[in-house]
């Protein structure tokens, strides 16, 4: 029962919301890494009577594999120390590594954990360009999974500079060369122009159509490029969009505006809990947030749950670090990244006495239960801004289960509850379909990953097998069977083996005259050759376009 | 005989980084390096290594080498020393943390003293910091802290600052504002636009009113010096975009380890009235690499324990120190440092295997000796910059055994012998 090249899980409730399956009692066939429709009789099989089989779960936004992340991991020592994790036994002593958790776990620590979650492919959200190589080397010693990440873009130098002379068409070029030299799989824009505005001494940039003063290019024209530029050259994501005013009283309006610049383009808006605040002072935005998405179907969000407990923000939103910092009093780690980005880090606490972590809580529970379309409201943490994503169980059972929720809606701060749709009583309970479409079916198909979430014949053999359990939470936090590319990883609900995962990246095509500026931009102004920047020899080949 | 010229190297001489160096071969060996660089030509010298596999002195198949070595460690697993030494590719460095989690070894890295502190103190307060082109793109005021880049980091001033044109900063060095601090026997450059002296009793309390004064709490009535340090802030709360700069590696002078904290303090105090950086000066050999490496499979930067089978992180009681009191029954040193003579003897009296560039020539007299490849000469992969950008290496020779390899042989023969309770 491991390194099978047939295995036939059998009398398993399926929900496959891709294939239109929803809980109906039937074999998954695997074979060589890939699900069949059909294996002949006497094909080895799994019994998943009375279990619930999933596609493995996808993670559409991340932070687990960066400098960032890496930073993040050495501001925490006390963490780590509060939380060994020593190597998993193997089958047949198969070497596995010992590591240590905490919010920002160690890599093969967090790959195990991902897989013990029955998640078997994730992306890091926010790379800086230069640092990419960091990336896939840390995404090397992440087994279990298959990872990626997004390149950011939205405050680079020499695309500010080519929007700033209005050249789209170069633009587009540009961000298609950044994808193929640093093995990403998509774009990411974080506080289009906010980061360059910090770091220039505007501190940030707070409206669509404020001009980033350096640059004369407001966050309007840097979402309009590279959203075009994301859908022109067809990558399998669309443009994945973290706002301006992460985390401000009354940042539903640039969210919105931000929402209305792209009307018509496809977009995903990340971390939306984030940016869903009313104004001026603390409310929830959540209501004409959940309206706008519920009637534009270009445009997806995950939801960035905040989850009561230890987390850490990191992010490359420079300036809202600083303001957490200023705010908290907690250590803060601020790295200016030349000519790209960002990274700012602060570990924080979400205390569910404290008003504001609670109606962070409550604007997240409200976009998952004002959803209309499963499809594109994405279950996410923001791992680990908003919480560890070892909290989704908790998160699921959240969404799953109105007396839970209730009971812990009691418990926590209601001062800046008034006027919220959750305290005014959102009785919608989730469905296991449902919460297959919020964890896998969807993020896959946003992703454009058409092998992945699904369980029809030639998607990937990733599957996850639950035993049912009256606790949801429990039942989602230790399932039964997980299988990665045909391979048992979990087997009774233990780790068994930890195959590598594969690098899901993009290399599309540009025009080659983008070149002799571009080298010439890196000559004036890089620290790093032009020939030496491109990350080399990525072990997989790129996502055919 | 013709000359290969292999361009775009990427040189570890020192922390700088530089990617843009001309090799020229003839014959196997590396006869010129262009830009020329003091610390660059010592480091690459003519690239030539001894390959050699060594028991006791004498020759050795490096199978039988490798055997030996993984029965000596898995025979002390729990009791062993992996010490990370420099040039090393960072794939390198991942293969002998690797083996330290399989050994339950102790890691212990070419991470100084003086750098360690920075750690710690990075760890209990966070930092404001920037990469080194945005230094350069950006930086209007430069303060050098008791250092000159010139000796130690040579291509600093015309690659990074002051002295190049950026994005922010058209006219180079003129755009610039320097201010030289002289601590003691740490002297600041020449030529600076501002130079005040400090004695090395002074610095602390120095720090200390300059975070004072950008809190407008400063006493009015200052003894010179303080007055003098305490009169920069102006400055530095004028500039555009500040930079600290400060070396973290050790020097001839004994360094006040409140030093970097109070530099710490100072420039993330300094993000209020405007932006600023704290840029921490550290030496090559791709340092900064084993301290990441490390970070990502333990969550800790240095001095790693995995004896209880997971990371536990002991920055008081590294491993050299535990060496010399008798901690540890075989030891792994990945390259060929200088130790100390304590040092140096506590490692004649167990099972030492030295796998890496020069491990031949050891001063420490491993029984067992397996000659690699020098990251960037002979290894390709990944090393850090001081600032932790990652840089590809591009070997200009091509070497017999890379350190990946040696080490990948290592792992292969401990598992052969089967996982040790």
């Amino acid at each position: 029962m491991k390194g099978l090249q047939q295995l036939r899980i059998v009398g398993g409730a399926v929900h496959d919301p891709t294939n239109g399956i929803d809980g109906e009692v039937r074999d998954v066939c695997i074979e060589n890494g890939r699900v069949v429709a059909a294996l002949p009789d006497g094909a080895p099989t799994l019994d998943a009577g009375g279990m619930i089989v999933m596609a493995g779960g996808v993670d559409i936004h991340s932070h687990l594999a960066s400098s960032s992340c890496n930073h993040a991991r050495r501001l925490l020592p006390e963490e780590h120390a509060a939380e060994p994790a020593p190597a998993p036994l193997l089958e047949d002593g198969a070497p596995a590594r010992s590591g240590t958790g905490g919010t920002v776990p160690s890599t093969f620590t967090t790959g195990y954990r991902y897989a013990g979650l029955g998640y078997t492919t994730v992306f890091d959200a926010a790379v800086a360009p230069i640092m990419a190589r960091h990336s896939h080397a840390e995404l090397e010693d992440t087994p279990c999974v298959d990872g990626g990440f997004f390149a950011l873009m939205g405050n680079d130098e020499f695309l500010l500079r080519l929007i700033a002379s209005g050249e789209r068409g170069r633009s587009r070029d540009y961000a298609a060369w950044l994808l193929g030299a640093t093995g990403a799989y998509a774009i990411k824009i974080v506080n289009p122009g906010g980061i360059e505005a910090w770091k220039s001494g505007q501190r940030n940039l707070n409206g669509l159509d404020e001009t980033l003063t350096t640059h004369g290019v407001t966050p309007r024209a840097i979402l309009e490029t590279l959203a075009d530029a994301a859908n022109q050259l067809g990558l399998p994501h669309p443009v994945h969009i973290h706002c301006n005013n992460l985390g401000m009283p009354g940042n539903v309006a640039v969210t919105l505006a931000s929402m209305r610049a792209l009307a018509g383009r496809r977009a995903h808006f990340t971390h939306a809990q984030f940016h869903a605040y009313g104004g001026p002072g603390w409310s929830s935005g959540a209501v004409p947030l959940m309206e706008y998405v519920n009637s534009h179907a270009e445009l997806s969000i995950d939801v960035g749950q905040v989850m009561f407990g230890p987390a850490a923000t990191i992010t490359a939103d420079g300036p809202v670090e600083y303001l957490l910092h200023k705010s908290s009093g907690r250590r803060w780690v601020n790295i200016d990244i030349e000519l790209e980005t960002g990274c700012g880090i602060v570990p924080i606490l979400y205390k569910d006495k404290a008003a504001v972590s609670a109606l962070q809580w409550a604007i997240g529970l409200e976009l998952f239960l004002l959803s209309a379309d499963p499809w594109r409201v994405v279950l996410s943490t923001d791992h680990p801004n908003g919480g560890s994503f070892l909290s989704y169980p908790a998160l699921i059972q959240l969404l799953m289960d109105r007396t839970v929720r209730g009971e812990r809606l009691k418990q926590i701060n209601p001062k800046l509850l008034a006027g919220s749709a959750l305290a005014d009583g959102l009785t919608r309970e989730y469905t296991l379909n449902e919460i297959a479409i919020i964890t896998r079916a969807g993020p896959a198909r946003l992703l454009g990953l058409q092998q992945k979430g699904h369980l029809g014949p030639g998607a990937d053999a990733d599957v996850t097998v639950y035993s049912r359990d009256p606790d949801i939470a429990r039942m989602f936090a230790t399932p039964r069977y997980v299988i990665k590319a045909g391979t048992l990883v979990v087997e009774e609900g233990q780790l068994r083996r930890a195959p590598a995962g594969r690098r899901l990246h993009v290399r599309p095509g540009y025009d080659d005259a983008l070149l002799p500026g571009l080298q010439k931009h890196f000559q004036a102004y890089s620290t790093v050759a032009f020939d030496n920047y491109p990350v080399r020899g990525i072990r997989d080949e790129p996502i055919p376009l | 005989m013709t000359d290969d010229r292999v361009e775009q190297v990427t040189c570890l001489g020192c922390g700088c980084g530089c990617d843009d160096i001309a090799v020229t071969v003839r014959e196997g060996r590396i006869v010129d390096t262009s830009p020329p660089c003091p610390l660059g030509r010592a480091w690459f010298g003519d690239g030539s290594v001894p390959w050699q596999v060594l028991r006791g002195g004498q020759p050795v198949a490096v199978e039988e080498a490798l055997t030996e070595a993984a029965e000596m460690l898995v025979r002390s697993r729990g009791r062993v020393l992996v010490y990370v030494g420099v040039d090393l590719s960072s794939q390198a460095q991942r293969s002998a943390i690797a083996l330290a989690d399989l050994l339950h070894a102790t890691v212990d890295t070419a991470t100084s003293e003086t750098a360690a502190a920075g750690l710690l103190a990075g760890q209990r307060r966070g930092r404001a910091t920037a990469t080194l082109g945005e230094i350069r793109n950006r930086a209007d005021v430069l303060l050098f802290w008791g250092v000159d880049p010139v000796l130690r980091y040579p291509r600093f001033h015309s690659r990074y600052a002051p002295e190049p044109t950026g994005v922010g900063i058209p006219e180079g060095r003129a755009g610039r504002f320097v201010i030289a601090v002289n601590i003691g026997a740490d002297r600041a450059p020449p030529g600076a636009d501002a130079t005040i002296t400090l004695e090395a009793s002074e610095e602390i309390g120095a720090l200390s009113l300059m975070r004072a004064a950008l809190r407008d709490s400063r006493p009015a009535e200052l003894p010179p010096p303080f007055k003098q340090a305490a009169d920069l802030l102006p400055r530095l709360t004028g500039a555009r975009y500040a930079v600290l700069v400060h070396d973290a590696e050790p020097t001839a002078e004994p360094r006040n380890p409140l030093r970097v904290e109070g530099l710490i303090a100072l420039a993330q105090a300094l993000n209020g009235p405007t932006r600023a950086a704290l840029c921490s000066l550290r030496a090559g050999g791709n340092r900064p690499g084993a301290e990441s490496v490390l970070t990502w499979q333990t969550g800790y930067p240095m001095a790693v324990d995995y004896s209880r089978g997971y990371p536990r992180y002991e920055p008081g009681l590294r491993g050299l120190n535990r060496l010399e009191t008798g901690g540890f029954s075989a030891a792994l040193v990945v390259g060929s440092p200088d130790f100390s003579a304590g040092t140096t003897s506590a490692l004649a009296r167990i099972d030492t295997i030295a796998i890496g560039p020069r491990a031949t020539q050891a001063s420490f007299n491993p029984r067992l000796a397996i000659d690699t490849g020098v990251a960037g000469i002979h290894d390709g992969g990944t090393g850090y910059r001081m600032d932790e950008v990652p840089l590809s290496l591009r070997p200009p020779l091509r070497g017999q055994r890379s350190t990946v390899e040696a080490l990948g042989g290592l792992v292969k023969g401990i598992r052969l012998l089967g996982q040790p309770a």
